[in-house]
């Protein structure tokens, strides 16, 4: 029988105070059933630390669970997905802004293009005669009418 | 450059806004310790992963409910003690054929003696006194911890633990002192 008072279970699970632990071994040198109970329970733990851990047979995890997908607002939150809504935006404003004209609108715009471009015909014709009238002036002091 | 390792409570902060990989962190973290005190339990390894899984799955859905980060361990322990039970409660009134304790069923056995004594010693136990050695002498957690996880007052889990010990030494002591193994 060991003395009741000293607690050689919370000794060898190191549970103890220093205070209650040196109460312990003081009267531990002097009692040899609490030398026997102490030396039992520590061979009692130190064997239970012979126990195998195992290792866990597959991983543990959950990213394809459905309770584990953040919630529809989450989705915004994504570096990836706030970049593609911005490219997909830019895209939509672009072809709203380029958006192709209607047929009466092409013409239109040719017509506008083909004036133009007879108005700058028109100008350059007039300088090239010009030219070539001061040319003729110079070169024969000869005005024409 | 130095590296802090990442706190468990930074990862529960982090899951409990969505972060997924923060808690698979944190579920690999705990996953062993959780799977064996299981293993442990029910005596049974099919039984004990998908009693993991539950326990993980739980835990997630409950982050928010968790106080203090602080004390995540045995709080995480503590749901894993409530599904364990659950679980050993379905099994009693199905008639099962009781397996002997400690040995885990339609698995090899453990190769060092040693290791097999200690288990079939853990296995003559009852379900709460072994609970009670798993906790403190697998799992170190304080008797406070244990009173926790077990929803008892601190001496009933100190009185659980201290039987079982007193029962293993009674099986343990003579098996090693023989020289047996």
């Amino acid at each position: 029988m060991s003395c009741e008072q000293y607690d050689w279970k919370a000794y060898a699970l190191g549970e103890l105070t220093s205070v209650d632990r040196r109460e312990a071994d003081a009267h531990r040198a002097a009692c040899e059933s609490c030398q026997n109970e102490l030396a039992h329970m520590r061979l009692t733990v130190e064997a239970l630390g012979a126990l195998r851990e195992e290792e866990v047979p597959r991983r543990i995890a959950f990213v394809s669970d459905k309770v584990f997908e953040p919630r529809w607002w989450q989705v915004f939150l994504r570096p990836s997905f706030a970049a593609a809504l911005v490219i997909a935006a830019a895209i939509v404003a672009h072809g709203y802004i380029a958006r192709p004209a209607n047929d009466a609108e092409i013409q239109a715009r040719i017509d506008q293009a083909v004036a133009a471009a007879e108005e700058r015909n028109v100008e350059a014709v007039n300088t090239v005669d010009k030219k070539l009238t001061d040319f003729y002036v110079k070169a024969t002091g000869i005005v024409r009418q | 450059m130095i590296f802090r390792e990442v706190e468990d409570r930074d990862l529960i902060a982090k899951a409990r806004k969505g972060d997924v990989e923060a808690y698979n962190l944190l579920v690999s973290r705990w996953e062993k310790r959780v799977f064996n005190y299981l293993l442990r339990l029910v005596s049974n390894r099919e039984d004990a992963l998908d009693v993991s899984q539950e326990v993980f799955l739980k835990a997630y859905q409950s982050l928010p409910k968790l106080d203090a980060l602080d004390r995540f361990g045995a709080w995480l322990f503590r749901i894993a003690h409530n599904e364990a039970f659950s679980l050993l409660r379905r099994r009693k009134p199905e008639g099962e054929p009781p397996l002997e304790r400690g040995q885990v069923r339609g698995s090899e056995l453990l190769p060092m003696e040693l290791s097999m004594a200690v288990e079939t010693a853990l296995g003559r136990l009852s379900e709460e006194q072994r609970e009670a050695v798993l906790l403190k002498v697998y799992q170190g957690f304080k008797f406070e911890e244990m009173a926790e996880i077990l929803s008892c007052p601190v001496s009933t889990a100190k009185s659980r633990l201290y039987t079982a010990l007193d029962l293993l030494k009674a099986t343990l002591s003579p098996v090693i002192l023989r020289g047996d193994l």
